[in-house]
C-alpha cells in the first residue's frame, strides 16, 4: 500500500513538471540601445554551431580561439554576451527538434534546408522576422549590403507577409563542370571534346585503348564515372537537353526538384545515358554505392581508373581528403574541366543557381532578443569581421603574395586551425570567400587549393559560368504539396534515374516512364500544379506548360 | 525405463483452494510475499518514469503535432484522429513497404531461428574443448559489426562486376551472379548475411541453456545405448524447449520491426521493389521530412500488430503445455 | 575412457569441418579490417586489400593510441560499463524473481503491465524531456539509468528461473526460509550461466550503444567511445554535403577509421572467453541433487 503512494506521488510531481517545460516563453522587446548603438544593459544570445567533432585536429565548436575573438568583439561594439551552442554536424535535425521541443534552441539557427524551418513555423516554433527587420532597418546597413533585399526577402510570404528566414549569401553561384583527364587527351592525341558525339568518341577511345592507357589495370577501366545521385553527376548533360529560351517562370514552376528532371528535355538526356551504359562507357557497378557516401567513386578516381567525371566546378581540387588532382599528379595525371555539352541552340547554356540556396538563419520562438540578435548578424555581415573570420590572421593562416592575392596556408598554430573551410560554420550570413574587391576575389580565386595550379581552377570557373543564366526564384509562401515529401521524392527521382539508365536500350522508355508517373503521383504533380496555381493568383499570369509535355 | 527422456510435456501451473475467510487469507499472505513487492516496487518506479510516462506521447499519433506544444494541448488531426493511420494506408510505398517488412522478417525467422539453435548443438557435441572454446569466441564477432561496415564488405565480394567472387566467377569461366542488383538474389543475400551476423550471438543463450542440462540424465541415456542424434532429440532438445519457445514467443512479437540498418545500408535503387521496408519506410516518409505524427502512427500500427502477434503465440504456447511469457 | 564407434569419429569430423567453416565465415570481416587498419593508404584506396595488409604500416594505430582522447574514452567506457552492468543485473534479477511465483497476486497484470513496455515506445523526444525535467541531461548518470532494465532480458531470466525445481523452492519455504532468502540461497547459484550471459548482454550493450548519447550527452569527456567513433564513421564524402557546404569534411583516412574500430571492439570481444568459465556444465544442478 505505501508503496503504491509513493509511486503515486511521485507521478503527481513528475507531471506537472514536465508541464512547465512546454510552457512558451514570451518575447520581451525592449531595445534600450545608447547613443553609441550599445546596448545599456549586457544581452545575452545564444546561437548554434555545428559541431564536426574534435579528431584529427579540430578545435572545439564551442570553445576556441575564432569564438573568443568573436565574443569579444561583438561584446565590445554593442554589449551582447554571445554563447555558442554546438549541434552535432550529423544529427542536426534531430539535435534541434530536441531543443526545439524542450525550448532550449538557441537563439540564432541556420539550417540548409527551408522546408525543414517551414515545417517549425507551422508548428509556431519560429519567430516572424518581418515586423523586425522593417523596424531595425536603418540599424543594419552591412546586412543589407551583404544579403541584398533578394536574400533578405526571399523568404516573404506574399499573402500573409511573414518572413521565416533569412537567406544566407552564396557568394559564388555556381553548378557543375565536366572533367576530362587531360592526360589521357594527350596520349591519345584527342582534342577537348565540343559536342555530344565528340564526347562519346573519347569515351570510346578511352575504353577501346585501355591497356595503353592503364598497363596492367586496363581491366579497371571507367571510361566515364558516376553515382546514383544521377541528377548531380550529369547535370551538365542532361540539362544541355532543355530547349533554349524557356522563360523564367516556367524554369520556376517546373523547378521543384533541384536536379531539374522536371524540365523539358530532361528524358533525352538520360536516354544518352542509358546508350553510354549499356555501352559500356560508364561504371558498371555504380548502383549499389549508396547516395550518402562517395568514397568510393573517389577512390576509383583518385586511382586513376577513371576518364571523365561532371562534379562540383571544383571538387576535382580540393584538399582535405579529396585530393583528386594532387594524387593524380605523382603519377603524372591531371583533370582538366571542358565544356562539351551545347544545347538545341548551340550554346553552352549553364542554369546557374542564384544567390540564395545556402543557409537559412532562422530564430525560434524562444528567442527574447530579436534585436541583439539581428545586430549580431550585422557584426558577421561586415566585411572586416567576416573576412577575418574568413582568413584569419596574416602569417598564421594565409599569406598575401605580390600580386595581392590572398592564399590560405594550413594554420601555422594548431590552435588557429578551422573546422570548417573559411569557418563558414561561423559566417552563417556568406558562403564563400569575399575579400572586399572583384578584382581581388578573382586573382585569389584559384589559390586557396594547395597543390593544384590555379590555371585549372580558372578555366573550370570561366567555363562554369560561360552562357550562364542565373535561374529566378519566385515567392509564392508555403506550398502545401511540399511538405513532409523533401526526402521521398528525392530517394524517387534517384532511384527511377538509376533503373532508367541501367535498364536494356530497349526497355528504357518502359522504365522511365514508369518511374516518372511514379515520382509524380507521389507528390510532384500536386506540386506543379500547386506552383502554377499560387503563381496565377499572385502574379495573375497563367503559365503554359510546354506541347507534350507529360503531367 | 527410458525415464531419462525428458517429459516434452511441462508441468502444469497450481491452482490455489478459496477458503472461507478471505481477508485472514490475505493477510497471511502478504505476511509471507511481502518482500516480492517490495524488490518489485523499485523495477516497477523504472517502468513508471522510463516508460510510461514518455509513451503519453504516443498520443500524437492522433494529432496534428506542434514541437513546441505538450501531447496533450495539441489539436485532434482529421477524420477523428486518423489522418496519418489513412494517409500511411493510402501510400502505395507503405503497402509494398509493409509487404516486404513481412517477407523478410518471415525468412529471416525460418532461416535465423534454427541457425543459432544448430550451430549450439554442434558446438555441444564438440570433442575438443579447445576447439569448442575458439568457436565460440569466432562466431559472435561478426555481431559487432555495424551494417555500414559489413554492407561495405559485402559490397566488395558481390559486385557484379567488380566484387572478388564475382571476379572468381567470370575468370572459371561462369556467369557474374547478381548477389545485391537483382530483387531475389538480393532477399537471399540479405536473409544469409542477417542469419550469418546473428547466429553466433544468439548460440550464447542456448548455450547456457544446455549447460544447465543435468549430465545425469546423459549418462542414463548412454547407459540405454542412445546415439549422438538420439541424445539430442531427447534429451537436449527438450530441456532447452522453455527457452527455444520464449525467444520465438518474442521474435514473432517482432514480425513487423526488424532493424533499419540491415535493408538501408544493403539497400539499392535497383532492389528497392523488396528492400523498402517499414523502418526504412518511416525514415524516409516521417522521421526526414519532419512528419512526427505520421512516424508515431506508423510505430504505433507495428506495435499493436507485434503484441498482437505475441499474445496469439503465447496462447497457442500456452495451449500446447508451455509456460509462455504472459 | 570411453571408446567411440566408427559412426561417431565420422560425426565428430563432420562437425569439427562445420564448425571450422563457421570460424572461417565468422572471422574474415575481422580479419579484413586488421588487414585495412594495417595498410596503406594507397592500397585501400586501390580497394586492393582483403585478408592480407599490403604497405604493412602501423601510423593508424600510433596515431590512435597516441590521442588522449580515444584512451580516456576507453576508459570512461569501461567504468559506464562495469556499473551499468551490476545495476542492470540485480534490477534485472529483482524484477524477474518475484514473477515466478505462480502465487503472487496481481502477477498477470504486473507481467503485462512490463511487457508492454517493450512495444510501445514514443520515439527520443519525449525522453529528451523527461531526462530535461529530471535534469539528467548530460550528467553521467544519464547514460546508466534510463536503459538499465531490458525487458528481454528480464524475460531471458525468468524463463531460466523456471527451469529451476519448484520442489527446492517449496522444500525451503517449509524449512521457515522466506523468499528473499530462496533467491539468495537457492536461485543465484544455480543461475551462474543465465547471470554471466545478462552480463555479457549487459556490457555488450552499453559498449556498442550510443543512440542514447548522441541524443541525451553533450560533454565530449563523456562520450563512450562508439560516440567518439560515430563522428569519425560518419564524417563520410556525400554530395549533399559536398554540394551545400562547398568543400568537403577533411580526415577521411581509411586506415585510421579501421583502427578505431579495432580499438572500440576488440576489448569487448575478450569479454566473452573471460565469461566462459561461468557456462559449467550441469555440475551446479547435480550438485544441489540430495
Amino acid at each position: 500500500m505505501k508503496r503504491l503512494l509513493v509511486l503515486m506521488t511521485v507521478l503527481a510531481l513528475l507531471l506537472p513538471l514536465s508541464l512547465f517545460a512546454q510552457a512558451a516563453k514570451e518575447a520581451t522587446t525592449v531595445a534600450e540601445l545608447g547613443p553609441d548603438g550599445r546596448f545599456t544593459t549586457t544581452r545575452k544570445i545564444t546561437v548554434e554551431v555545428f559541431d564536426r567533432g574534435v579528431d584529427d585536429g579540430r578545435t572545439p565548436a564551442e570553445k576556441n580561439v575564432w569564438t573568443e575573438w568573436m565574443k569579444a568583439e561583438v561584446l565590445k561594439k554593442y554589449n551582447i554576451d554571445v554563447t555558442f551552442i554546438p549541434v552535432p554536424r550529423w544529427t542536426e535535425t534531430d539535435a534541434i527538434n530536441n531543443l526545439l521541443a524542450a525550448g532550449d534552441a538557441p537563439d540564432v539557427c541556420y539550417t540548409y534546408s527551408y522546408p525543414t524551418v517551414q515545417q517549425y513555423a507551422a508548428m509556431g516554433g519560429v519567430t516572424d522576422l518581418a515586423p523586425y527587420v522593417e523596424q531595425y532597418k536603418h540599424l543594419l546597413p552591412n546586412l543589407f549590403d551583404l544579403l541584398e533585399d533578394i536574400n533578405v526577402y526571399n523568404n516573404l510570404d506574399p499573402k500573409t507577409g511573414t518572413l521565416w528566414a533569412l537567406e544566407a549569401r552564396q557568394f559564388y553561384p555556381h553548378r557543375n563542370s565536366v572533367f576530362v583527364r587531360e592526360d589521357w587527351l594527350n596520349k591519345l592525341g584527342l582534342a577537348r571534346p565540343t559536342n555530344h558525339a565528340e564526347f562519346e568518341a573519347m569515351l570510346k577511345a578511352f575504353k577501346d585503348n585501355a591497356r595503353l592507357l592503364l598497363g596492367a589495370d586496363a581491366s579497371k577501366m571507367i571510361p566515364m564515372s558516376i553515382s546514383v545521385d544521377i541528377g548531380w553527376m550529369g547535370d551538365p548533360l542532361t540539362t544541355s537537353f532543355v530547349p533554349e529560351g524557356l522563360s523564367d517562370e516556367l524554369l520556376w514552376s517546373l523547378g521543384y526538384d533541384d536536379r531539374r528532371i522536371m524540365w523539358p528535355g530532361y528524358k533525352e538526356g538520360i536516354r544518352l545515358l542509358n546508350k553510354w551504359y549499356n555501352l559500356g562507357y560508364i561504371w558498371k557497378d555504380f548502383p549499389l554505392y549508396p547516395f550518402g557516401d562517395q568514397t568510393y567513386h573517389d577512390n576509383l578516381v583518385r586511382s586513376g581508373f577513371v576518364g571523365a567525371f561532371m562534379h562540383n566546378w571544383d571538387y576535382p581540387y580540393r584538399a582535405g581528403g579529396i585530393d583528386i588532382q594532387t594524387t593524380l599528379a605523382q603519377t603524372g595525371g591531371s583533370f582538366i574541366a571542358v565544356d562539351p555539352f551545347p544545347n538545341d541552340a548551340g550554346l553552352y547554356r549553364k542554369y546557374l543557381p542564384s544567390t540564395t540556396g545556402d543557409r537559412k538563419i532562422f530564430f525560434p520562438n524562444t528567442n527574447k532578443e530579436p534585436l541583439a540578435s539581428l545586430l549580431y548578424l550585422e557584426w558577421l555581415s561586415t566585411l572586416e569581421n567576416r573576412k577575418y573570420l574568413q582568413i584569419g590572421p596574416l602569417g598564421v593562416t594565409h599569406k598575401v603574395l605580390d600580386s595581392g592575392a590572398i592564399q590560405i596556408i594550413p594554420a601555422a598554430v594548431p590552435e588557429w586551425i578551422q573546422n570548417s573551410a573559411d569557418n563558414i560554420d561561423y559566417t552563417m550570413v556568406i558562403n564563400g570567400k569575399d575579400l572586399g574587391s572583384a578584382q581581388l576575389n578573382g586573382l585569389s580565386l584559384g589559390l586557396g587549393y594547395s597543390g593544384v595550379d590555379p590555371k585549372y581552377l580558372e578555366e573550370s570557373y570561366r567555363i562554369e559560368q560561360h552562357d550562364g543564366r542565373i535561374v529566378k526564384n519566385y515567392t509564392v509562401g508555403t506550398l502545401e504539396a511540399q511538405v513532409g515529401l523533401d526526402n521521398v521524392l528525392r530517394d524517387k527521382r534517384n532511384d527511377f534515374l538509376v533503373r532508367a539508365v541501367v535498364a536494356p536500350t530497349a526497355q528504357f522508355n518502359a522504365v522511365y516512364d514508369a518511374g516518372w508517373s511514379d515520382y509524380l503521383a507521389t507528390g510532384g504533380r500536386a506540386i506543379i500544379l500547386e506552383r502554377l496555381a499560387r503563381y496565377e493568383e499572385i502574379y495573375g499570369v497563367k503559365i503554359q506548360l510546354p506541347a507534350g509535355y507529360v503531367l | 525405463m527410458e525415464d531419462w527422456k525428458v517429459s516434452r510435456r511441462s508441468p502444469a501451473v497450481q491452482t490455489l483452494a478459496k477458503p472461507a475467510d478471505r481477508y485472514k487469507r490475505f493477510r497471511l499472505y502478504m505476511h509471507k510475499y511481502w518482500t516480492l513487492y517490495a524488490l518489485l516496487a523499485l523495477p516497477i518506479t523504472y517502468f513508471i518514469i522510463f516508460k510510461y510516462i514518455p509513451m503519453t506521447y504516443i498520443q500524437i499519433a492522433f494529432k496534428r503535432y506542434s514541437i513546441v506544444q505538450s501531447p496533450w494541448k495539441m489539436p485532434l488531426a482529421n477524420n477523428h484522429g486518423w489522418q496519418y493511420f489513412i494517409q500511411a494506408f493510402k501510400t502505395p510505398d507503405f503497402h509494398r513497404a509493409l509487404r516486404n517488412t513481412f517477407m523478410l522478417n518471415f525468412l529471416d525467422l525460418v532461416m535465423g531461428f534454427p541457425a543459432p539453435i544448430i550451430l549450439a548443438l554442434l558446438l555441444n557435441e564438440l570433442p575438443f574443448k579447445g576447439f569448442k572454446r575458439v568457436t565460440q569466441t569466432v562466431a559472435y564477432m561478426p555481431h559487432f559489426l555495424s551494417w555500414i561496415i559489413i554492407s561495405g564488405l559485402a559490397r566488395q565480394l558481390f559486385a557484379p562486376t567488380s566484387g572478388l567472387v564475382n571476379i572468381v566467377i567470370q575468370r572459371i569461366g561462369g556467369q557474374s551472379i547478381p548477389f545485391l542488383n537483382a530483387p531475389a538474389h538480393w532477399v537471399a543475400t540479405y536473409v544469409l548475411l542477417g542469419v550469418w551476423q546473428s547466429m553466433g550471438w544468439n548460440t550464447i543463450i542456448y548455450l547456457a541453456a544446455i549447460t544447465a542440462i543435468n549430465p545425469e540424465l546423459y549418462e542414463a541415456a548412454d547407459i540405454d545405448g542412445a546415439g549422438r542424434l538420439q541424445k539430442i532429440w531427447y534429451v537436449t532438445l527438450p530441456s532447452i524447449k522453455g527457452t527455444i519457445v520464449v525467444l520465438l514467443i518474442l521474435a514473432l512479437g517482432n514480425i513487423l520491426g526488424g532493424g533499419f540498418d540491415r535493408p538501408y545500408t544493403l539497400g539499392n535503387p535497383l532492389v528497392r521493389n523488396v528492400s523498402e521496408v517499414i523502418p526504412t519506410f518511416v525514415y524516409s516518409w516521417g522521421i526526414k521530412g519532419l512528419q512526427f505524427s505520421l512516424t508515431t502512427a506508423v510505430g504505433l500500427f507495428q506495435s499493436v500488430v507485434g503484441v498482437v502477434f505475441l499474445l496469439g503465440a503465447d496462447f497457442l504456447a500456452k495451449r500446447a503445455g508451455e509456460r509462455g511469457i504472459v | 575412457m570411453r571408446i567411440k564407434s566408427r559412426s561417431q569419429r565420422i560425426g565428430d569430423w563432420i562437425i569439427v569441418l562445420l564448425c571450422a567453416f563457421v570460424i572461417f565465415i565468422c572471422l574474415l570481416p575481422m580479419v579484413n579490417i586488421l588487414a585495412r587498419s594495417l595498410s596503406s593508404p594507397q592500397a585501400l584506396m586501390r580497394n586492393e586489400v582483403l585478408l592480407w595488409p599490403k604497405g604493412l604500416n602501423f601510423d593508424a594505430y600510433q596515431y590512435v593510441l597516441k590521442d588522449k582522447t580515444y584512451t580516456w574514452s576507453m576508459t570512461w567506457t569501461a567504468i559506464l560499463t562495469a556499473i551499468g552492468m551490476t545495476l542492470s543485473l540485480v534490477m534485472t534479477t529483482i524484477c524477474a524473481y518475484p514473477l515466478i511465483y505462480p502465487q503472487l497476486k496481481g502477477r498477470r497484470f504486473i507481467n503485462t503491465f512490463i511487457i508492454f513496455t517493450m512495444y510501445f515506445n514514443a520515439g527520443t523526444i519525449p525522453m529528451y524531456l523527461l531526462l530535461k525535467d529530471l535534469s539528467m541531461l548530460n550528467k553521467p548518470i544519464v547514460l546508466i539509468v534510463p536503459y538499465c532494465l531490458s525487458v528481454f532480458n528480464m524475460i531471458i531470466m525468468k524463463s531460466f528461473f523456471y527451469s529451476i525445481p519448484d520442489s527446492l523452492r517449496e522444500s525451503a519455504q517449509i524449512d521457515g526460509a522466506g523468499p528473499v532468502m530462496v533467491l539468495v540461497r537457492i536461485y543465484l547459484p544455480l543461475s551462474t550461466p543465465v547471470i554471466a550471459t545478462l552480463a555479457l548482454f549487459y556490457a555488450v550493450g552499453r559498449w556498442n550503444g550510443f543512440q542514447d548519447a548522441l541524443m541525451f550527452m553533450n560533454v565530449r569527456k563523456y562520450y563512450p567511445i562508439q560516440l567518439l567513433l560515430y563522428n569519425l564513421i560518419n564524417a563520410i564524402s556525400s554530395i549533399e554535403v559536398a554540394i551545400q557546404e562547398g568543400f568537403s569534411t577533411p580526415g577521411l583516412n581509411e586506415t585510421i577509421k579501421t583502427a578505431s574500430v579495432m580499438f572500440a571492439t576488440v576489448p569487448i570481444l575478450l569479454v566473452y572467453p573471460f565469461l566462459q568459465r561461468y557456462f559449467i556444465t550441469g555440475a551446479t544442478l547435480g550438485a544441489i541433487k540430495e
